[in-house]
């Protein structure tokens, strides 16, 4: 890989995930994490060279959504912008993107997603293919389930082993004052909880809330003028798989492997155990043990593998504790830069100088962006 | 662009208010093998996907790109949807040129659509924002005060809005994709119903089925052929807020400072002079003496004399719309790509019937939202 410009995360701002904001719209929700997350850099919109925000048209339950949040994303006087379909961890990449193809220098991402002025189980249904899954009447629970299956078929994993990887989970989560969730659960208890969707209980699927989010870019040069601990990207890449349900292995993410065999190797790193911090974007306990196959990294199962040297996994108790639709990915990338750059608080993992962050969109992992990050510059 | 990036293959579907015989995954399908073919590649030598298209609930179907990762060929790579509404097809392009630009990505497929016999656009394209009273008058209803405006202000004659829509159909009917192409002349257009003044029947675009794929390279893999590429000269989106106090709906200043912005990219000082053709997204007639003026191929109020002289005309100084333009075919996500594609078939001197001869800069617009949104590239022989 040829030498790429040095880019850092070098703030970050969130609304509270809630399960329903009633007294906001979106945009009134966005504006004063705009704001903040501004501020905490030092500068003002006119520093910005370019925005770019990432939302559903179909989650706020209304076409062309984003273009509401212009105002609050101080687009006047007019201003280089664009807009993702996707979760907002994407427009972050687009923004990754355009500051390598030295198009813009500096840059803001926003994420939002009212989930509370729609119905995401009957959204998500609508994301499958119309005629042979939709029409089954299949939503995001049916399909991550039948994953959960076969994936306990195939590793022997069990019911205990899924609460197991729920309640760490829910442990880390009650120590992270941003998330939904920040009550910790045992997991005999998880275990109590009824089925939603066999294998799935109620206590192993996160709550669906919302929030918004933005954060703020910069290149070399400028990013150390606005963070003290800028913290840089050393290595990125995302993969999509078919969608159909019935034609790849649901008991792997080979897309998740392949981005972080090119994200790492773009890292110049060989292992996703060389990072202190492992942020995912799993939304089930079986998505979490698939994704710790792709990465290479110990199921973490009954002692297995948690030696003292290996990456804490999710520090942020990971989408189990709260999943803002839109917004679930942007948070993970999210903790990365609070993890290394001394914004953890209380979870904070001691000498954490490496984070590989993941995040997932569509149903039963299909698509999967892998990112390094690092305390250090990649490239000199 | 900070390196060269080239449009080395296009392919379109035809257009039609239906396409019976397709669903949405087949009709982007035929685009993408039209696009690859006429680039001399397979998929295995595209690196990344970027798709765009307009509202989901046109057709049904949330976030289509995890749908449609297989007819787009994308399994196991990188995909990016892009929505920034009407202008999304030209700033999908754009966003793919910017894969290629970063140096990450050496070929990039980029591709448009929208199959809105699917749904119900009128419904679709009109959203229900908090404070503001719905309409429910699709974007005719949206736009005809933006056009009343030009008219009051420019002090136009009414029969201009009718000559552009019986000239861009004279234009469709020489291109074989287009839509609409029945021959349509200056008294039809002004005997046809009024549906929001001044914006009659024929001087609106029509709902269409249709999808467009572009392969973009970077200059090395673009020199390797087979065909004489068109490069991207300059490209840039600039957007603006709805609401804002003293705000030109007629002239939006994002259009403005986005034409702005491309020409210095471009080195090009007199557009009416040095760019030879130009595909603007005009979905109602009076769009197109507007964008004459936001882009500064005339003085303000004075985008109407030039449709009035016909120098906009095939065979005339500077065609627009030699492919009949939104006006007769608006499958509206893929629209701002037509008119990108269209614009880099021109520089590429093989837009068939509609070709407009000489053609050494072209330049490819779009815009959406509320006259909010807008895209920009120029495309040209030379890098």
């Amino acid at each position: 890989m040829s030498k790429l410009r040095n880019v850092a995360i070098v703030g970050f701002a969130q609304a509270p995930i809630v399960d329903a904001d009633p007294h906001h719209t979106a945009p009134e929700m966005l504006y004063p994490v705009v704001k903040q997350a501004l501020a905490s850099c030092g500068i003002e919109r006119k520093d910005i060279d370019y925005q770019c925000a990432g939302s559903s048209d179909y989650i706020d339950g209304r076409a062309f959504s984003f273009s509401q949040v212009l105002e609050v994303m101080g687009a006047w006087p007019p201003v280089q912008d664009s807009h993702v379909e996707m979760d907002a961890v994407w427009a972050a990449y687009l923004v990754w993107v355009k500051m390598q193809a030295e198009e813009c220098d500096t840059a803001i991402v926003a994420g939002f997603g009212k989930c509370s002025e729609g119905s995401p189980t009957h959204v998500l249904n609508l994301q499958l293919d119309p005629f042979y899954h939709a029409s089954l009447g299949l939503d995001h629970i049916s399909t991550a389930a039948l994953q959960a299956s076969a994936y306990m078929a195939k590793s022997g994993v069990d019911d205990a082993g899924l609460a197991e990887v729920v309640a760490r989970n829910r442990a880390a989560g009650a120590a992270n004052p941003d998330t939904q969730l920040r009550k910790a659960a045992s997991a005999k208890d998880l275990q109590g909880t009824p089925f939603v969707t066999k294998p799935l209980r109620e206590g192993y699927l996160p709550p669906i809330g919302e929030t918004a989010t933005v954060m703020v870019l910069a290149v070399e040069g400028k990013a150390e003028k606005m963070c003290d601990k800028p913290v840089w990207i050393q290595g990125v890449d995302h993969r999509i798989e078919l969608q159909t349900i019935g034609s790849r292995d649901l008991t792997q993410s080979a897309s998740t492997r392949l981005a972080a065999r090119n994200a790492l190797e773009m890292a110049s790193v060989t292992s996703a155990r060389e990072a202190q911090v492992v942020e995912l974007g799993s939304a089930t306990p079986a998505e979490e043990l698939i994704l710790r196959d792709a990465l290479g990294l110990p199921s973490g199962l009954g002692g297995n593998g948690a030696s003292a040297d290996g990456p804490v996994v999710n520090p942020s108790g990971s989408p189990l504790c709260g999943n803002p639709l839109m917004n679930t990915g942007l948070l993970r990338l999210a903790e990365g830069f609070r993890q290394l750059s001394g914004r953890a608080g209380e979870r904070a993992v001691a000498g954490a100088k490496r984070a590989l962050v993941h995040a997932s969109a569509g149903h039963c992992l299909q698509q999967n962006i892998v990112w390094v990050l690092g305390t250090e510059r990649r490239w000199t | 662009m900070s390196r060269a990036v080239a449009v080395v293959g296009v392919g379109q579907t035809h257009h039609n208010s239906k396409l019976p015989d397709v669903n949405c995954a087949e009709m982007v399908r035929i685009a993408v093998d039209k696009a690859l073919l006429d680039a001399g590649l397979t998929h295995e030598d595209i690196d990344a996907i970027v798709l765009g298209k307009a509202p989901d609930p046109l057709e049904g179907i949330m976030q289509p790109e995890q749908y449609l990762a297989g007819a787009l060929g994308a399994h196991m790579k990188p995909i990016i949807r892009v929505h920034t509404a009407g202008s999304v097809g030209c700033t999908t392009a754009l966003v793919a040129a910017t894969h290629v630009a970063s140096g990450i990505y050496g070929r990039v497929l980029t591709v448009a659509f929208e199959k809105q016999s699917e749904g119900n656009a009128m419904w679709a394209l009109s959203p229900n924002y908090a404070f503001t009273p719905p309409m429910v008058a699709g974007a005719g209803g949206f736009f005809a005060p933006y056009c009343r405006a030009y008219i009051m202000r420019s002090g136009a004659p009414s029969h201009i809005g009718a000559v552009v829509a019986a000239n861009a159909r004279e234009n469709a009917a020489r291109n074989e994709h287009a839509h609409l192409k029945d021959p349509m002349t200056v008294e039809d257009v002004l005997a046809s119903p009024m549906l929001w003044d001044p914006i009659r029947l024929l001087e609106t675009c029509p709902s269409s089925d249709g999808a467009i794929a572009i392969v973009l390279a970077n200059e090395e893999l673009a020199k390797k052929g087979p065909r004489k590429p068109a490069w991207i000269k300059a490209g840039a989106t600039f957007t603006e807020p709805m609401f804002v106090p003293g705000r030109d709906q007629v002239s939006p200043l994002a259009g403005r400072m986005c034409a702005k912005f491309v020409y210095e990219k471009a080195g090009i000082k007199d557009p009416w002079n040095e760019i030879q053709v130009a595909e603007f997204y005009v979905p109602f007639s009076w769009y197109e003496p507007m964008w004459l003026e936001n882009l500064g191929f005339a003085p303000l109020n004075e985008g109407w004399k030039v449709v009035d002289r016909g120098d906009q005309k095939m065979g005339r100084h500077m065609p627009v719309n030699p492919s009949g333009g939104v006006l007769n075919t608006n499958p509206i996500g893929a629209s701002g790509m037509l008119r990108f594609g269209e614009a880099a078939l021109q520089v590429m001197g093989r837009a068939g019937e509609h070709q407009v001869p000489n053609v050494k800069n072209a330049l490819g617009h779009a815009y959406g939202g509320g006259a909010q949104y807008f895209s920009i590239a120029i495309l040209g022989t030379e890098l």
